[in-house]
């Protein structure tokens, strides 16, 4: 039995945890996340340009695109960090419920400096009065308990931490 | 950041004896107690942190104590920071796209009914 440590097991903790509610149809909202056109529309960041080249949307199925740097700030970065300036990406996902649930694995790309590490990604998209409302949840640990820790909990953690180090 | 920072931490033990090293130095038979595994199973564990740079130890008499080390959860909060920084950015050009879908469809449907 692990043990929890104080002020860490309260559900909203447990992982890394972002939420939309957005003014659209939720069918809108799906088809983003689900066509080639859509995941093109805003997948890369500014100055990338993102080719899907394959979809296959069932659970085992795998998406495969390119992200390219297009503007000339951005291919003088990626040559500046000694990085191609095109690299090819694949997910899989795990969970297609459409259009509500969208689950898959991916490697952790485009943060300079990391080496690249698969996190589960969760999808949840649900209509509410107020607009449809989307959550995405990350694990990079494949383990809810130390996601516990490594997410919204974590500065504390760290704050312990300082005070158990400078003690 | 390296992903040896997510495996080393990977282990339910190891984690066990990061927790029990939240509240201060500790030497091993400490830890056994604490965490309920046997002392070679700690010892090994030990090791295993202490290469990846989580734990430091000191001598004091016949004692080895064992403490965190701060480096490697900066690591991570910094990961975790950027990753969530990442999608960010992404959800906020998702709204974007949304939005502009919108537009469009409505200046179709005014072209339509014109």
């Amino acid at each position: 039995m692990i043990k929890h440590p104080p002020g860490m097991t309260s559900e909203s903790r447990r992982r890394i945890r972002l939420e939309r509610t957005y003014q659209a149809p939720i069918e809108d909202v799906w088809e983003l996340w689900t066509t080639k056109e859509g995941i093109e529309s805003w997948w890369g960041p500014g100055g990338f340009r993102v080719t899907v080249k394959s979809m296959d949307l069932r659970p085992g199925g795998k998406l495969e695109y390119v992200m390219e740097a297009v503007e000339p700030e951005q291919i003088e970065f990626m040559k500046k960090a000694g990085m191609p300036t095109a690299h090819e990406a694949t997910l899989r996902y795990t969970e297609v419920v459409a259009p509500t649930r969208l689950a898959y694995l991916h490697a952790a790309d485009f943060i300079p400096g990391v080496e690249v590490y698969d996190v589960s990604h969760l999808i949840e998209i649900t209509e509410t009065a107020n607009g449809v409302r989307m959550t995405l949840t990350f694990d990079a640990m494949h383990d809810e308990h130390w996601t516990n820790m490594a997410a919204a909990g974590w500065e504390q953690e760290l704050d312990k931490l300082g005070q158990a180090l400078s003690s | 950041m390296h992903s040896e920072v997510f495996q080393t931490l990977s282990d339910p033990t190891r984690r066990r004896i990061v927790e029990a090293l939240l509240s201060g130095e500790q030497a091993v038979n400490d830890l056994v107690e604490r965490v309920s595994i046997h002392q070679s199973g700690v010892s090994r564990h030990l090791r295993i942190l202490h290469e990846a740079g989580f734990v430091q130890v000191r001598p004091k008499g016949a004692q080895r104590l064992y403490s965190l080390r701060a480096e490697p959860f900066r690591e991570l909060d910094a990961w975790v920071t950027a990753y969530r920084k990442l999608w960010e950015a992404r959800l906020d050009r998702f709204g974007e796209e949304l939005e502009r879908r919108q537009r469009a469809r409505a200046a179709k449907r005014k072209e339509g009914s014109s």
